[in-house]
């Protein structure tokens, strides 16, 4: 008893700012009806989530590395398009996957190269010639293979091809698997194992520009990556093989079961990207923290020409899978069991209609992988590591962790929850290649808000900042009646974004650290 | 026999500044060896080589017969060296327990390791469950000392284990560190130059960046001359 009494004295002041913060939510009752107060609170805590998912990288990446990724929005949009392509696209997903494999096969053997160069470095002019060659014949290569390996994309100056009839056609039920693409001019094994040569060589000029003085004892060939390269390589080769299968089972499969693998997919591309760019880009800058920050930032831009160039256009609708998106008999849904008989868009709940993909499932998915990445935290060796890490990264090395390992993995996982929400907040908000910088800012605020290197504090400052932004705009339409006004004052639009700036402002006045921050 | 660690003419930088200018030093299998001098004359730098933390650029160190110089940390400390640095850089964040399990190398090293723990830090017992938060000064240095017990560790470098202690505890310090050298190799940094010469049976004395001088304790001890002049007072 006397510990917690000692406790809620030593967190006055956060535990008064919970209590003002929780009190300003429940007088917000007090103006409109208890039905639409409990809706509002439920699409806050959508939008909430979605933000959670890119603040909970950002702030794990910035807690344990000290590296402010402002790519990470750019994941973030990254990921919703390239869920949007399973789920809209399966047959150019399939397509692209085969040679992706077997490039990702051949780069992976970096740490290969790595030990061969610790037994016989490169010196001299051969050090400095040898990884332009590598590069430059890689990139040849890998050119050379991509550009022959038909891919089949839309074609968005023809409307019959273009993804926006793809995208109705997919939420009227009748997709079409649109013809493959065909072979022309040069065998398909010729151009696969060009890219397969053309990653090994590309993770070979990497090896020799990362090649460090010499090694007094070079470890064992290293096995993991051998298996790997050797694994994805007969993914790759796999999947060619059974392509035109493969696409008939994706489109063939419900479009909720096919939401789920976009899902999946982006998320698993976030993880590569992530540890691609932590282990080629970030790594080598980590005594120089200015030069990673505008690295980041040069990336975000990269990221989003890449996806104009790559998709053609800058904005996508995607239609909602089958079991949100129901309309017809039994609907809306009188309770969460007949919503799954009849797969409706809206529920009757709390008294009004909630919409079961943005405010239902949106929430429950937030909701999990919050749970999930806190029992990774605090129930795991990899948890206790990364939580020492954010503390004294020096002393978890000293104690003898590879903490550059650990390092790959959060930045891998963090880029990976980014592009999950992607996917996810895809169906509710659209795609655009803007998306991601508009919701870097606001998780950035949510950090600041909730105390920037502290998970906690990322979950509770998103969930503020959507609960806040979603009362905003329910005023604006309802208004605020105030004593000494004769007229309710409505909230201009722009004040959406304005609030969460003065909340970030007010919590930093009274809590410098943010609500969970720690003294440094 | 050849001596557990052998350090010979190592410089390191940090940023521009040469802080090693030619560091040498050997330490045999067993007992405890002390880093004597001044503020600043580069004891911490030396034990954060060894380790890695900042690799020399010149020079050579060989552990256990192995030259390790160059390698990344985390390898350095797998084989075989526990390292309780100054501050007592314990884990604030992870409860005690949580404390000792990070430093296991295999699973079940802290279930092996316990019995000698509790011996030596009965105390820590009692705390098992608390945060290091919690931990008073005394508490922490008693972790931070336990944590480099729960590997099988070769060698073990602590840096400034009295600093900040009450004399109480600058005792309680003292017999547990004679009591692990009985299983392990110690090499000390200690300013406070009573604890040392009570604790350690030899000595090297760094002076701005350079080994000056090494030798048996008890000779140093009956040397008053080269005590003032090196480390400024008896």
């Amino acid at each position: 008893m006397t510990d917690l009494l000692q406790a809620a004295r030593h967190n006055r002041t956060r535990l008064i700012t919970l209590g003002v913060l929780a009190l300003l939510f429940a007088t917000a009752l007090q103006g409109m009806d208890p039905e639409e107060w409990g809706i509002t609170v439920l699409r806050g805590l959508s939008v909430g989530m979605v933000t959670f998912l890119v603040a909970a990288g950002l702030s794990l990446i910035l807690g344990l590395m000290d590296v402010l990724n402002l790519a990470h929005g750019e994941m973030f949009m990254l990921g919703a398009y390239v869920g949007w392509t399973v789920y809209v696209r399966p047959d150019t997903f399939v397509d692209v996957l085969a040679p992706l494999a077997l490039l990702a096969g051949g780069l992976v053997l970096l740490p290969v190269w790595q030990n061969g160069l610790g037994r016989c470095p490169l010196q001299g002019l051969a050090a400095r010639v040898a990884p332009w060659l590598g590069l430059a014949g890689g990139g040849a290569l890998v050119a050379f293979g991509l550009g022959r390996y038909p891919i089949a994309v839309w074609n968005h100056r023809v409307y019959a091809e273009s993804p926006i009839t793809y995208s109705l056609a997919l939420s009227q039920g009748r997709l079409a698997i649109p013809p493959p693409a065909a072979w022309e001019s040069i065998p398909p094994l010729v151009s696969l194992l060009g890219i397969l040569a053309g990653g090994i060589l590309l993770s070979g000029a990497l090896a020799v520009w990362r090649q460090r003085r010499p090694v007094a004892i070079p470890g064992r060939l290293p096995r993991g990556p051998l298996l790997l390269a050797g694994g994805l390589a007969l993914l790759g080769l796999a999947v060619h093989g059974v392509n035109t299968p493969l696409t008939e089972l994706l489109f063939g499969m419900g479009s909720t079961a096919r939401f789920f693998l976009a899902m999946g997919v982006a998320t698993a591309t976030g993880l590569l990207i992530g540890a691609l760019v932590e282990t080629t880009l970030i790594r080598p800058l980590y005594e120089r923290p200015v030069y990673q920050i505008l690295l980041t930032l040069g990336l975000g831009f990269v990221t989003v020409e890449a996806v104009r160039a790559l998709w053609g256009r800058p904005e996508f609708t995607m239609p909602k899978p089958a079991l949100f998106a129901g309309t017809g008999e039994g609907c809306p849904a009188t309770s969460l069991g007949q919503w799954l008989v009849h797969r409706c868009s809206t529920i009757f709940l709390l008294g009004g209609r909630v919409r079961s993909y943005n405010e239902i499932f949106i929430v429950a998915v937030g909701f999990l992988v919050l749970s999930g990445v806190w029992l990774l935290l605090q129930r795991t060796r990899m948890g206790m590591i990364i939580r020492a890490g954010v503390q004294d990264r020096e002393m978890v090395e000293a104690l003898g962790i590879n903490v550059r390992r650990v390092f790959t993995f959060v930045f891998a996982l963090g880029v990976g929850l980014a592009a999950l929400g992607g996917t996810l907040a895809a169906p509710s908000i659209g795609l655009a290649n803007d998306m991601g910088a508009r919701l870097l800012l606001l998780a950035l605020i949510a950090l600041a808000i909730g105390g920037l290197t502290s998970f906690p504090g990322a979950a509770a400052g998103a969930i503020l900042v959507g609960l806040l932004q979603q009362f905003i705009i329910k005023y604006s339409a309802i208004g605020i009646r105030l004593p000494f006004l004769e007229e309710p004052f409505k909230p201009s639009p722009p004040l959406v974004p304005a609030s969460t700036v003065l909340l970030m402002v007010i919590v930093l006045l009274v809590l410098p650290q943010g609500l969970f921050g720690r003294r440094e | 026999m050849e001596n557990l660690l052998e350090v010979e003419e190592i410089h390191t930088f940090i940023g521009q500044f040469h802080i090693l200018e030619g560091v040498s030093l050997a330490v045999p299998r067993g007992g405890i060896s002390v880093l004597l001098g001044r503020n600043g004359a580069g004891k911490t730098t030396t034990l954060k080589s060894i380790l890695g933390l900042t690799p020399p650029s010149r020079g050579r160190i060989r552990f256990n017969g192995k030259p390790i110089q160059g390698l990344p940390s985390f390898q350095i400390a797998a084989l075989g060296i526990g390292s309780v640095p100054e501050h007592r850089a314990i884990f604030r964040e992870l409860s005690v327990e949580e404390n000792l399990r990070i430093a296991e190398r295999r699973k079940g090293d802290l279930e092996r390791k316990e019995e000698l723990i509790f011996r030596l830090f009965p105390d820590l017992k009692r705390l098992i469950k608390l945060p290091g938060t919690k931990l008073s000064g005394g508490q922490q240095q008693m972790l931070a000392i336990a944590r480099a017990l729960v590997p099988d560790n070769k060698l073990l470098l602590i840096d400034e284990p009295s600093e900040g202690l009450a004399p109480v505890l600058i005792e309680e310090m003292m017999e547990a560190i004679r009591q692990l050298s009985q299983e392990t190799t110690v090499l000390l940094v200690e300013q406070n130059f009573l604890v040392a010469s009570r604790l350690a049976e030899r000595y090297v004395i760094i002076e701005e960046g350079r080994s000056v001088q090494a030798g048996a304790m008890a000779a140093l001890v009956d040397d008053p001359e080269t005590i003032q002049r090196y480390l400024g007072a008896a």
